[in-house]
Parts: structure tokens; C-alpha cells; sequence
């Protein structure tokens, strides 16, 4: 009989296959903030440019992904740009326009906005 | 940026091992390598490493150094920082499950400078995905325990980490979970108490809506231990987004086995539901709480018996805040033991608060016990916007107290804090600048704690309305000789005399303002002033001779107040005035000012 800790282990070993088919080792990771604050703050609109961009093919190669508050207000709303072997970048207050511009110039051309990151 | 980030811990474990010195090493290292301007050193807090210590971590790549000699600074800087190549032999791998929050946060300066137990996934993970819970170690400690552990091992465990009820109260977790788990009876009850109520604060909707996974384990972990079968959150209707993802939560746990009948093929059986408040701040008392979801008013009932022996439906019942069940999985994956390496010889592990008010850097910040309010204030917050002067922190929301600048040095604690009038709360920290008036803040939370009364006893009911009306009184510039102590005598009573928290509690704000800021209570009532300028009654608008006469505040007054001819000096004629500030705002002459 299967320990529950046993049980466990396979559980989490399909759950990382799972993460895995759904392209987490893409070569850029992009996590918006969905809590209720980042939300009002906009991030419903930033998640849509993303995701748009995703849909139309415009990015490819990105893993998508929400995410809950990490708890920097004031900056809200917030997205990480993650590039496998790079620093995470955090970006503060993107907006829509902002949003676009980090598809643009980071994750299609390797710039970090270094104007916007949280540091 | 910077191209590297180095943070060295300054917790009380690695500074008795030498972390200062450290630091003044590799600043001068860093300085006689000219590589001041690429390299960042950030001072932490405890990181919760202390067996490691003294410890430093190097960014990007995380890579953490532990044990280092001045020696190994130099080798660091050479090796790691000049030539890009981190040194295998000093690294120390970390598997605590705070890690990975840090690998991605922590190069930043206000997360560098936290410790994130409870919060440990918030803002990593997506919310809505239980694979992504999983694959960070989640349900594991469940498992763990049904694999390995009894009940009593479990209690055991939450006992030794030190682990205190997060709602406020402090009652040491442990404790409460052993007297629910030695009742006898057919039926027990886990209750997540995730009624958050007090002005400003949102950690428990922030830990729900970041990682709701957690709080269910947690929950199902408490079940194990004290032998109960049913579980509830009972959770404000207000945080629609809070209760969508615990659903889904429930949904997912349901599905793989993590809830439910025979969990993970074991012979427990726990399962959870959502109950809804309807929002009065009452209902976050545990008792008031229990009538809530018994179908009942929401009104508290005397204690004992406490819940653990009779609460819902007469059950034994455990009810615990949302942020100390969240702790629970990592008090048992990586040990009570470590828990309580954290914090202060009371206190230990964590605290969640949510920094608000006159503070450059807002948000949810999570730091070891024992953190002074001047590092959470200066180091994390940012210090106060636009130069303005500290005047106070308020902890604790409506329960709590006004602290004064001579209490910033006080270390967070359950103990220190009631000790220096304040109390932990569940989290809420305003930070107060010289432009609001102590008077009007304290009148502000018994205004809320008044409202929200239940009416069921007389001291709370009657007593903060009075103490409401006097407060009224004197920011109205009515206030009479003697309102002080009355307000004093009055607070008193109905600390002592109530029957539930909020009662006992409610005057806090009144008692620690007048305590620590009696001088602006005196000048209300006696001068008839308000120093910051807030009592609109108090407060007259005059014009200095500043002003030109362009006529821009004359435009701009909503009620036709200010007079006088062009390029002369206007005046404001105080019967008219409202005092809405709105010319004090126009004015580009900083002609027009308060007294």
C-alpha cells in the first residue's frame, strides 16, 4: 500500500509535468499580479496585453501566468519578467502602454526598462 | 542598477557572530576595488538562516554564503564579484521553503529586508493552479504527518515551534490546539477565523487570494490533530475574489485527494465549506463568530466555556486566525525547531502587517519577531513622504494604540507592544506625520469601534458613544475642563467592564493618544487650537500679505468667502468659510495660511 508521503511525491512529480507541458521552460516567464488590489489598480488590462499578444502569436516562447500580491502597494500593478540564467526583472506601476512597450523592448529585444523596475 | 546585490544578515544570531564587521570588510573591499557603484549592499533582517551564520547572499543567482570569515569577504568580492565566479566551497544550499520568494524577490531592497514565512508563495504562484502549490512542496506536510506523525506529535510540534495566534490575542497556538485535541466528543470543528475587519488592513485577503492552498492544509493539519472531521472558513462576503479562489481551492484539494474521505489513502477523513459574514467587525470575536455560522445573531457570549470545549453547535472547537494557519505547513516540513529560531524569546517566527498611511513604500510586509518599529518605518518603509516629521505609528487598528517617536526602538513583540500601550493586532500599522491631529485619529477609530458595537453590553454600547460625543465635542472646539479625565475614567470602565474584545479594547486609541499626546488634547479644549490643522472648527484661514490680488483663490472658493479687488490683497471672511482648503491648494503665493 501507498504511503500518503508516497502518494505525495507522484502527485507533485504530475504536477510538475503538468506545469512543464504548459511551457514553463519557455525562454521568458511573464507573471502579472491578480489579487483584488492589483486588480483595481489596473492589472486586469495589463493580464488582456499579454495575453492578446500571446493568442495572436505576436509572442511566442512565454510562459503566462498569474499571480497573487506580493504586497508592493503603492507600485501596483506589478509584473515579473523572468529570463531563464537572469536576474527577475520587477516592473512597478505598468500600464497598458507600459505593458506593451516591456513586450516590445525587453522580451523581444533583450532591454531591461531600467526606469520602471522596482529595485 | 546595480549589478550585483549583496545582502548581509543583521539578525541578532549573525551580529553575535561577527555580521558587523562583515560589513564594514566588504564595504572597504568594495571601495578599494572602485566597485562602489555596481554593487549594493543591503543590510536584512534575521533571514532565518542562524545556524548558517553570519551570512551573506549574493544576487543575481541567489547564491548564499554561509559561515564566512573576513577572509572569505575578500574571496567573495575577487572571485564571485570581479571575476563572476561563485565560489562552490562557501555556498550553502538552503531548502527551506521561504526560499523561493526570495529567489525572485529578494534583490529588491524592501523584500530583501523581510523573512516570509506565511507568505512564503504570495505573489510567486498562481493562486488558481493547485499543480503550482504542489510542486512547491504543498500538501506534503500533510502528508507527512499522516505518514509519520500521531495527533499528539502534531501538537507537539506547533508547540515547540512557539508558534502565537496571528488574530491578535497571542494565545500561544500549541496550547489551544492540545486542549481542543483532549476533549472528548463525536464531533470537532476547525474554524479559519479569515473575518478580517479592521480599517486598512488586508493580510488575511493578501495571504487568501496570493495562496489559498496553505490555509486549507493548514486547516487539515489542525483536523489531524485534534481529531476533528469538518472544517470552516468563515470569511467576510466583502472579498468576492478572496472567496472565488478558496472555492476553487476546496474544489482542486477535493479532487486530488487532499480533502475529502480517506485522504491520500489514510483513515482521515477532513473536508471544508465556506461560510460567509456579512461583514461587522464583531464577528471576528470567536464567539460572536460561532453564532454567526450557527445561524445566529452575531453577538459574543461571556467565556468560559472557551471553544475549545464548547463552541460550534457545543462542539470542541478549534478556531484559529488565517496567517497561524498558514505558518502551520512549515512548522512541520522544516520543523518547530527552526519556528523557533526565529523571533524573540516570546515571540516567535513571523508577522504580517500591512504598512499604510504617511509612508513612502505602502504594502503587506511579513518580518521576523522582534524587528523594531524604526527598521519597518525607515529600512522597509521608505521613511515618511515630502519631508514631513514622524509623529506616530498606530498598530493594531481600532484595538490598538498611538505610538510616539520615543517607541520607535520598541522590538515587535506581543509583550513589548502591550507594554508600550499598544498591542499587535492582527496587523494594521498607520504611520501618523505631524499634519494629522491626535484628537481627531482617536476620534476617527471609537467613531468605527462604536458604530460596529454590537449593543449587547451596556459599557461598550453606551460608553463608547459617550466617549464618542465628547470627542466630538472638543475637536469642535466645544471641548470643557474636565473632558480628559472623563474621557479617562470612561475608557477605563469599559476596558474593564465589556463583555467581549472590542469592548475591551475600544478605548485604546483615546487612552495611548491622550497618554502620549495629552499637550493636543489640552490645546483643543484650553486654546481652542488644533496644531495640525485638521479641526475645521479650529482652524481660521487668514491671507498674509504674500498676496498679489491675482484673484485665483476668489475663483476657486466654493462658497463666495474671499473678497477684494485686483492686484490688492484679497481677505477671507471666516463666517462664510468652510474651510475646504481649496484656495490653500490654488494659492501660488503661499499667501493664504492655517491658524
Amino acid at each position: 500500500m501507498t504511503t500518503p508521503l508516497e502518494a505525495i511525491k507522484k502527485k507533485r512529480a504530475e504536477s510538475v509535468n503538468r506545469i512543464l507541458e504548459k511551457g514553463y521552460l519557455a525562454d521568458f516567464r511573464v507573471y502579472v499580479g491578480m489579487a483584488t488590489c492589483e486588480i483595481a489598480a489596473g492589472s486586469a488590462d495589463v493580464m488582456k496585453v499579454f495575453v492578446d499578444a500571446i493568442n495572436s502569436k505576436e509572442l511566442t516562447n512565454v510562459y503566462l501566468s498569474q499571480k497573487g500580491c506580493a504586497g508592493r502597494c503603492n507600485l501596483e500593478p506589478t509584473v515579473e519578467v523572468v529570463e531563464s540564467g537572469k536576474s527577475p526583472v520587477k516592473y512597478g506601476k505598468v500600464t497598458q502602454e507600459r505593458a506593451k512597450e516591456i513586450i516590445e523592448r525587453h522580451i523581444k529585444n533583450g532591454e531591461v526598462i531600467k526606469d520602471w523596475v522596482i529595485d | 542598477m546595480k549589478e550585483f546585490i549583496i545582502t548581509i544578515c543583521n539578525g541578532t544570531t549573525c551580529v553575535n557572530k561577527g555580521a558587523h564587521r562583515l560589513q564594514e570588510v566588504l564595504k572597504e573591499k568594495l571601495e578599494k576595488a572602485g566597485l562602489t557603484e555596481k554593487v549594493k549592499i543591503n543590510i536584512s533582517g534575521c533571514l532565518g538562516m542562524c545556524d548558517k551564520g553570519p551570512m551573506m547572499i549574493v544576487y543575481p543567482g541567489y547564491t548564499i554564503y554561509g559561515g564566512i570569515t573576513e577572509e572569505d569577504v575578500s574571496e567573495i568580492v575577487e572571485e564571485h564579484i570581479i571575476n563572476n565566479r561563485p565560489i562552490a566551497r562557501l555556498a550553502v544550499q538552503e531548502e527551506k521553503l521561504f526560499n523561493r520568494f526570495f529567489r525572485i524577490f529578494g534583490d529588491t531592497e524592501f523584500f530583501g529586508k523581510q523573512l516570509r514565512i506565511a507568505l512564503r508563495n504570495c505573489g510567486i504562484i498562481d493562486p488558481e493552479n493547485i499543480d503550482d502549490y504542489i510542486a512547491l512542496r504543498g500538501y506534503e506536510a500533510l502528508a507527512e504527518i499522516l505518514t509519520n506523525k500521531t495527533p499528539q506529535e502534531v501538537v507537539d510540534e506547533v508547540k515547540k515551534s512557539g508558534l502565537r495566534g496571528r488574530g491578535g490575542g497571542g494565545f500561544p497556538t500549541g496550547t489551544k490546539w492540545q486542549f481542543t485535541a483532549n476533549e472528548e466528543s463525536d464531533l470537532k470543528y476547525v474554524v479559519c477565523n479569515a473575518d478580517e475587519g479592521d480599517p486598512g488592513a488586508f493580510m488575511d485577503r493578501s495571504a487568501i487570494e496570493g495562496d489559498p492552498h496553505t490555509v486549507l492544509e493548514g486547516m487539515a493539519i489542525g483536523g489531524y490533530a485534534i481529531g476533528a472531521s469538518k472544517g470552516i472558513v468563515y470569511i467576510r462576503a466583502e472579498y468576492p475574489l478572496a472567496i472565488k479562489r478558496l472555492e476553487k481551492a476546496i474544489k482542486a484539494a477535493r479532487e486530488n485527494d487532499f480533502l475529502g474521505k480517506n485522504i491520500l489513502g489514510s483513515d482521515f477523513s477532513f473536508d471544508i465549506e465556506i461560510r460567509l459574514g456579512a461583514g461587522a467587525f464583531v464577528c471576528g470575536e470567536e464567539t460572536a463568530l460561532i453564532h454567526s455560522i450557527e445561524g445566529r445573531r452575531g453577538t459574543p457570549r461571556p467565556r468560559p466555556p472557551y471553544p475549545a470545549v464548547s463552541g460550534l453547535f457545543g462542539k470542541p472547537t478549534l478556531i484559529n486566525n488565517v496567517e497561524t494557519f498558514a505558518n502551520i505547513p512549515v512548522i512541520i516540513l522544516d520543523g518547530g525547531g527552526w519556528f523557533s529560531t526565529v523571533g524573540t524569546e516570546k515571540s516567535k517566527g513571523t508577522k504580517v502587517f500591512a504598512l499604510a498611511g504617511k509612508i513612502h513604500n505602502t504594502g503587506l510586509i511579513e518580518v521576523p519577531m522582534g524587528t523594531t518599529l524604526r527598521e519597518i518605518v525607515y529600512d522597509i518603509g521608505g521613511g515618511l513622504p515630502n519631508g514631513k516629521e514622524f509623529k506616530a505609528i498606530q498598530t493594531g487598528g481600532p484595538s490598538g494604540g498611538c505610538l510616539p517617536v520615543e517607541y520607535l526602538d520598541t522590538p515587535i513583540d506581543y509583550e513589548s507592544l502591550a507594554k508600550a500601550g499598544s498591542i499587535m493586532g492582527s496587523g494594521g500599522m498607520i504611520v501618523i506625520d505631524e499634519d494629522s491631529c491626535m484628537v481627531d485619529i482617536a476620534k476617527f477609530f471609537l467613531q468605527f469601534t462604536q458604530d460596529e458595537s454590537c449593543g449587547k453590553c451596556t459599557p461598550c454600547r453606551e460608553g463608547t458613544k459617550r466617549m464618542f460625543e465628547i470627542l466630538t465635542r472638543i475637536t469642535e472646539g466645544k471641548g470643557k475642563a474636565g473632558d480628559i479625565e472623563k474621557l479617562e475614567r470612561l475608557g477605563n470602565m469599559i476596558k474593564k467592564a465589556s463583555l467581549c474584545g472590542l469592548g475591551q479594547s475600544a478605548p485604546n486609541p483615546v487612552l495611548s493618544t491622550i497618554k502620549n499626546f495629552r499637550e493636543e488634547y489640552e490645546e483643543h479644549i484650553n486654546e481652542k487650537k488644533c496644531r495640525a490643522g485638521v479641526c475645521k472648527a479650529l482652524v481660521g484661514y487668514t491671507i498674509t500679505d504674500n498676496c498679489v490680488g491675482c484673484g485665483a483663490c476668489k475663483r476657486v472658493c466654493p462658497v463666495g468667502a474671499i473678497e477684494g479687488t485686483k492686484k490688492e490683497k484679497h481677505i477671507i471672511d471666516s463666517n462664510k468659510c468652510i474651510k475646504c482648503g481649496a484656495c490653500i491648494d490654488t494659492c501660488k503665493f503661499n499667501a493664504i495660511v492655517k491658524s
